[in-house]
């Protein structure tokens, strides 16, 4: 187990280095630039080419990547060109609010997903696999933003039972932040839902199929006691699969959701950040993301590992 | 007796019936409440020397205040300076008030000012320079009476005086906290609000200040909350479920339903937006007048502005807009005429019309107006290509020159200088010139616009600019946008000034 993580950790180097040439070639790639777009009011050209040269703007993009690699490698993200406040500070103050939307909306999809794929797998072709499935088709087809107009208007501005935006620390005022999170939570968990229950109920047919099963039926199992001691864990791979890939979308890529409800999250940061061509931001925000991608891939592969001995054992 | 008092009721009648803010005659002001404001996007900075944002000025305009002020039809009023004199076109002397001190309790005095102005002159960051360059020298006549030395004449400084350029700070919050007034703008205003607290990606907050030097009216409320919303239509449903009080921007497609909708009012807020495209000189096909000339007649004004800006806003005729006193209604907008538009192109040698690409940006409005421009234009033969850009992109092939017609959308400055001067009046290099105009009639026009004092003189100079702009078509003018606010209608005492900003000073929640 120590060598694989110690081997999963080595080939992350390279996987980062390609990240961030890919990112910062392509911010330099596209038009506009930083300066241009924060002085948008204004057109002092000897104003706009100091604070080029201070930010070693007007350098060649290979020494200003050589630059910004040198600084990373002491741990120094740099300091985003709009508001000057280092990247670092930046990014963790929006990971928080991340973090704690990403794991309460996987906490309403399991919750969701598993009575309904176990239902729908195990009464197959019936009303209730029906409905399994008409649900999870739904929720893959809902587009996020309608969902999240459509949970406000109910919620927020009918029932008036939840905020309609904006974010609340759950870790600092406890009820009032989760009730600040339920929406975008609900809004995320049902998509994820979705995908997890599909997955879910082919895995569970897949295994149920197998000899084993019939095995412990024959011993005198009770049905339950199949599911949940031997079918449930043989399916869970691809689940697992499924969760891990999408904690990392759910850290970084929940803009359209953070949008919505104005939280403050990663996502929002990187587009925004785009946007203005903060050059220094994206890079630092994708590097951590990237990060964040490989450290919950590890998980997943760790988890692979006790699940099934059988992978651990290769 | 009885006449009096009949005149006063008459009086106090009118002033209801004009007034377009949601208050009735009948309510007195009353202290406390928070207003909870929602914005579109979350201010950059609390240093009005650096600030480069709109949004920033929303804030600074209830916690800083300018030298000078404007009043709702945009004339020059008294701020900190109670009165200025011009002893000659290049001098400027302002007299400020007595007895008005910082937030920190420090004195907002002419040594203060002169503080202010070397800062924005010589700060390596600030974004005030091109505003206060005219400025040559700022001298202390005495603690209350400075003097500004100017390089030439400029008969737009005072106006700018009225925004951030005119903002005092403490000059001791400047030397004690440096960059950290970016954040923490404590103590370092003299308005009627004081900064409170800036929660990054959360909520800024300001309270009342209640030293304010001027004793009239407001400042009633206890605090002003702003919360950034960035989509729209939630920003909307957090207005009507209550969780915020005000809005910053209605759009066209809300208006007429909140209008309808009894739980919130809607105020039109004239603007001095300026919207359209500029027409690259440079280079084919808008190097030959007359098929920019064509263009222009071939648009439809009038069903742009019906069918895509919902009328919030009117056709424009020019760059001034409607709200500003230099406006010119005799002037109309130039009217579609097919067979003109075909005349010009005859006329540009494109009998059977031709193609060109406009760089817009890629937003529901802009695009919509793209196409029903694509559709007109199609009708008299042109063909127009769309190409979609976010507006870094935007800005940086516009000031590269790397366009046919690029969409340009200023939102315009209370002196029509500011809408005017640094669009067209020839400049090597970068500037918002981005048609590369450069005739030298305008260019004495607009010279001649800063010299003369006299506001009867400058409207007709900028009458005689809007015509030949109108003739060389740097830009084609479309529409001049009104910027519509909502509020919930405990919100009282309003006064909307076309600049846009939100002064909350009268405000009070019933």
């Amino acid at each position: 187990m120590g060598r694989l993580v110690v081997h999963r950790l080595a080939a992350t180097v390279p996987v980062l280095l390609l990240v961030t040439l890919g990112v910062f070639a392509l911010l330099h790639l596209t038009p506009g630039d930083p300066i241009d777009t924060m002085m948008a009011e204004s057109a002092d050209p000897a104003v706009k080419a100091h604070l080029r040269r201070e930010l070693g703007l007007d350098r060649p993009i290979y020494v200003q990547y050589a630059h910004w690699m040198g600084r990373v490698m002491r741990g120094d993200l740099g300091r985003s060109i709009r508001n000057g406040e280092p990247v670092i500070e930046n990014v963790s103050r929006r990971l928080r609010p991340s973090l704690q939307l990403a794991l309460l909306a996987m906490t309403v999809s399991v919750l969701i997903a598993f009575p309904v794929g176990i239902v729908s797998a195990v009464r197959q072709n019936t009303a209730a696999d029906r409905v399994g499935t008409t649900f999870a088709l739904f929720g893959i087809c809902m587009p996020n933003f309608l969902l999240a107009l459509l949970l406000i208007f109910v919620f927020g501005v009918t029932l008036r039972w939840l905020p309609i935006s904006g974010y609340v620390d759950p870790l600092e005022e406890g009820w009032d932040g989760l009730r600040s999170l339920v929406l975008p939570a609900c809004t995320l968990g049902l998509a994820l839902a979705a995908v997890i229950t599909r997955t879910l109920r082919s895995s569970l047919l897949e295994a149920l199929g197998e000899d084993y099963v019939r095995t412990a039926r024959a011993k005198g199992l009770s049905e339950w006691a199949v599911i949940c001691g031997h079918v449930l864990k043989n399916a869970m791979i691809p689940v697992v699969t499924v969760l891990g890939l999408q904690l990392g979308t759910l850290i970084g890529g929940a803009v359209i959701t953070e949008y919505v409800f104005a939280l403050p999250g990663v996502g929002r940061l990187v587009v925004d950040a785009v946007f203005a061509r903060d050059y220094p931001l994206v890079q630092g925000v994708i590097l951590l993301i990237a990060v964040g991608f490989i450290v919950s891939n590890l998980l997943v592969d760790l988890l692979y590992g006790w699940l099934d001995p059988r992978i651990r054992a290769r | 007796m009885t006449t009096r008092m009949n005149r006063r009721t008459f009086l106090q009648l009118s002033a209801a019936a004009l007034a377009t803010k949601p208050a009735t005659a009948a309510d007195a002001p009353k202290k406390g409440g928070t207003l909870r404001v929602g914005f579109y996007i979350e201010a950059v900075t609390m240093d009005p020397h650096l600030s480069g944002s709109k949004v920033d000025r929303q804030i600074y305009h209830n916690v800083y205040e300018p030298l000078l002020t404007l009043d709702t039809k945009l004339n020059i009023k008294p701020g900190l300076a109670e009165s200025w004199t011009q002893p000659d076109p290049k001098t400027l002397v302002l007299k400020l008030r007595r007895g008005v001190k910082f937030h920190d309790g420090t004195a907002c005095d002419a040594e203060a000012a002169k503080v202010n102005f070397s800062r924005m002159k010589t700060e390596a960051k600030s974004l005030r320079k091109g505003e206060v360059a005219n400025i040559d020298s700022v001298e202390v006549v005495d603690p209350t009476t400075i003097r500004l030395n100017l390089k030439k004449p400029d008969a737009s400084l005072m106006a700018t005086l009225t925004d951030r350029a005119g903002m005092m700070v403490s000059p001791k919050v400047i030397q004690e906290r440096g960059a950290g007034l970016e954040r923490d703008a404590r103590g370092a205003g003299t308005g009627p609000f004081e900064f409170v607290e800036w929660v990054k990606d959360s909520h800024l907050v300001i309270k009342r200040n209640d030293n304010y030097w001027n004793k009239q009216g407001g400042p009633y409320l206890d605090r002003v909350r702003y919360r950034p919303i960035p989509d729209d239509v939630v920003k909307l449903q957090s207005l009507q479920g209550g969780e915020i009080d005000v809005m910053d921007y209605v759009l066209p497609r809300d208006v007429a339903p909140m209008k309808a909708d009894k739980r919130l009012v809607v105020v039109d807020v004239p603007s001095l937006a300026d919207f359209g495209y500029q027409l690259n000189h440079g280079r084919p096909p808008f190097n030959v007048k007359a098929l920019r000339q064509a263009v222009a007649y071939a648009i439809d004004l009038d069903q742009i502005v019906k069918g895509v800006w919902l009328n919030v806003g009117s056709p424009a005729n020019g760059p001034i807009s409607p709200a500003s006193w230099a406006y010119d209604r005799a002037i109309p907008p130039i009217k579609r005429d097919l067979a003109k538009a075909k005349a010009k192109l005859l006329e540009g040698g494109q009998p059977n019309g031709f193609a060109f690409t406009l760089t817009t940006n890629n937003i529901p409005i802009s695009v919509q107006e793209a196409e029903v421009i694509q559709a007109q234009l199609g009708e008299a033969g042109i063909t127009m290509k769309i190409q979609l850009v976010d507006s870094s992109t935007l800005i940086a092939n516009g000031n590269a020159k790397n366009f046919d017609m690029i969409s340009f959308q200023w939102s315009g400055r209370p002196d029509p200088d500011g809408n005017t001067y640094q669009f067209f009046k020839t400049t090597p290099g970068t500037s918002f010139n981005w048609s590369g105009l450069s005739n030298e009639k305008v260019d004495a026009l607009l010279d001649r616009t800063r010299e003369v004092s006299s506001q009867a003189e400058r409207k007709k100079l900028y009458s005689e600019l809007t015509r030949l702009l109108q003739d060389e078509l740097p830009m084609l003018f479309i529409v001049h946008p009104i910027e519509p606010k909502a509020f919930s209608p405990r919100v009282q005492g309003y006064d909307p000034i076309p600049d846009g900003m939100m002064r909350f000073k009268d405000v009070w929640l019933r």
